[in-house]
């Protein structure tokens, strides 16, 4: 994927820079309002990733700006100031998704990744990791032409976890992930690893691999 | 006591005193000065007596009686006195005043007696009674009745303006308007109120763009830092340094809950939310109730529902706020096994869950922070930015305990 990331906090733009660059993918950065306007007017990209609050202008203003000259490309506003409204403007004016700072990396990740797919490549693309396909458009799993029944949480997972392969995912990302904020209790977690061991068990079923690793006190790994 | 009640108490008190007072002082002066009368008259009536007796004529008159006595039955003094006589019309005794002197005519010495009509005292100061106690009751009456208009006239603007202080909230945009008064008194009141809400609203609000600016500024730092603790935990690490970035990770991730719930009630109370549609309530319930069967079935709750088509105007982010807070308070405070049940009707919604009696009171439920035991369930803002979306919809949102259930309930 080709990325731009709008953000005026140098931090934080290194930060989501290193974590998309490890994933193999071609960022590029813009610090204000400036650079931006001449990046997407220079550039084709397959998403942006916009702060809203720049010291030269209003994020919201280059959404237009970016469906002007590019229509595929996946536009993700990054939001601290009066988020709900900024949301609603935002996706109003062409945005495809929202995240209120601060937020995981890995959540991150997981939505640009699936508006690359949906804008990008319009839901065409499966996501394909050693031997298995990932059906995004029919929401399922194959090994070779057979297929895997996963419940619906699985496959959410398994999404998440193939998205941020190689990394260690915390679980309060994941419960955040799969039921939304107000449901990252600790308690939750147990439920975490029983959908956990069960995408294992039949991940292990199938081609004898473990791609899941407990990464202690941290949370979970899936690397292939 | 009521303000009216009391003046009015006061006044009779002070009225009855007062004219029994003069009552009585009204009845001693007539009393002397009747008495004083009577003497002069009696006193007459004997002159006019002794000077006929004088003339040598002989005297008769009603009621005066003429004795020629001796020597030593001669009184050196005038003697007044009451007597009975009978009034053989009336047909009872009478009691009469009488004025007995000695006089020396012509060597001899008569006994003259003079009498006239006892004024009945009784009568009198009965009389007198009966006037002021009619003059009390018609003061009082009139008094009553005047003040009774008066109070209409002089409270109700007090009585408005009272009711709008009730309803008056430091948080809504609506300014406080008072009823006029022509009273000094009440005008100096208002006056006072208004400056007094005008500057509790001015420090709330310092108070909200404070909460609001701080919350904004701590969101960067905030994302930085866990993204710093993430970027830590994918390096492999010793036990230690994992339960170390494990622990701050955890902190982070709460100071990160309650900063936007803080920012998420500032936005609330001031109201308008820009995604306002009609929406329909029970899709977006049963949607989320799915997404939660898993830890619901985890817990082994036996959830039973009663979701009927609602539809309704709000915004649909801050429903599934809604609804997503009530779902997971029931979640983590319910018991395993427990049963709950969610009902959603016309005119209400409720989250019910058996378990047992809350240790702390109930008033501090909707309250910020109210628990006191943050971080083990929950932010403390669940439940207060449920009260506070039900505030802005103004909906009723009650809670009580009964056979051994929670019950959250709204009514639209």
């Amino acid at each position: 994927m080709k990325l731009l990331f709008v953000e005026d906090e140098p931090v934080l733009l290194d930060e989501m820079l290193a974590y998309f660059s490890s994933d193999g993918n071609i960022c590029e950065q813009a610090n204000d309002f400036g650079q931006a306007v001449e990046k997407i007017n220079t550039y084709a990209y397959d998403g942006v990733v916009l702060d809203i609050t720049l010291p030269d202008g209003n994020g919201i203003d280059l959404i237009s700006q970016i469906r002007a000259c590019q229509m595929g490309t996946g536009i993700l506003i990054l939001s601290a100031k009066n988020s709900l409204a900024d949301k609603v403007n935002g996706l109003n004016l062409g945005a495809d998704d929202y995240l209120t700072k601060p937020f995981y990396l890995e959540e991150l990740s997981a939505r640009v990744n699936a508006l690359y797919r949906r804008k990008a490549l319009q839901g065409e693309e499966n996501i394909l990791f050693d031997g298995f396909t990932i059906d995004t458009a029919g929401k399922c799993l194959l090994f070779g032409k057979e297929e895997i029944k996963l419940t619906k949480k699985e496959y959410q997972l398994l999404i998440y976890f193939v998205v941020n392969k190689n990394r260690v995912v915390s679980k309060s990302a994941i419960a955040e992930h799969i039921w939304g904020d107000s449901f990252d209790e600790t308690d939750n977690f147990d439920v975490i690893y029983v959908h956990m061991m069960n995408l294992r068990k039949k991940l292990i079923k199938t081609n004898g691999t473990d791609y899941i690793k407990t990464v202690r006190g941290l949370g979970y790994k899936f690397t292939w | 006591m009521r303000l009216l009640t009391k003046s009015n108490l006061n006044y009779i008190w002070l009225t009855v005193s007062v004219l029994l007072l003069s009552g009585f002082l009204l009845y001693r002066f007539l009393y002397i000065e009747i008495s004083e009368e009577i003497k002069e008259q009696l006193e007459l009536q004997e002159n006019m007596v002794t000077s006929e007796l004088k003339k040598g004529s002989a005297v008769h008159f009603p009621l005066v009686v003429v004795k020629e006595i001796d020597q030593n039955t001669a009184l050196n003094v005038p003697v007044f006195k009451d007597t009975l006589i009978y009034d053989h019309i009336q047909r009872k005794s009478e009691g009469y005043y009488l004025l007995r002197q000695s006089r020396k005519i012509k060597n001899k010495i008569y006994s003259i007696q003079v009498m006239t009509t006892y004024i009945g005292w009784g009568h009198y100061s009965r009389a007198i009674l009966f006037i002021f106690l009619f003059i009390a009751i018609m003061l009082i009456v009139v008094g009553a009745v005047m003040n009774y208009v008066l109070n209409r006239a002089i409270w109700n603007p007090m009585k408005i303006n009272l009711k709008r202080l009730k309803n008056y909230s430091v948080s809504s945009d609506r300014a406080l308007l008072l009823e006029h008064s022509n009273i000094d008194e009440f005008k100096e009141l208002n006056q006072v109120i208004i400056e007094l809400a005008t500057r509790a609203k001015g420090e709330y609000n310092t108070l909200k763009e404070f909460t609001e600016n701080a919350s904004h500024e701590i969101q960067t730092p905030l994302s930085i830092i866990q993204g710093k603790l993430d970027r830590m935990s994918q390096i492999d690490q010793s036990n230690e340094m994992t339960n170390i970035i494990s622990d701050a990770k955890s902190a982070v991730n709460r100071l990160t809950k309650v900063n936007k719930g803080l920012l998420l009630l500032a936005k609330l109370e001031n109201g308008g939310f820009p995604d306002e549609s009609n929406l329909e309530l029970s899709h977006l319930l049963l949607r989320q109730i799915e997404q939660v069967e898993d830890l619901i079935d985890h817990k082994e709750i036996r959830l039973n529902t009663e979701i009927k088509p609602k539809t309704l105007t709000a915004s649909s982010s801050l429903m599934e706020i809604l609804i997503s807070n009530f779902l997971s308070n029931m979640i983590s405070h319910s018991p395993k096994g427990a049963n709950a049940k969610i009902i959603l009707l016309q005119d209400k919604i409720s989250f019910i869950n058996s378990g047992n009696v809350l240790s702390f009171d109930k008033s501090k439920l909707f309250n910020r922070f109210g628990k006191n035991i943050m971080g083990k369930t929950g932010n403390g803002l669940g439940l207060p930015i449920v009260k506070q979306i039900c505030l802005l919809y103004d909906w009723n949102l009650s809670y009580h305990y009964t056979n051994g259930e929670h019950i959250f309930e709204i009514t639209f």
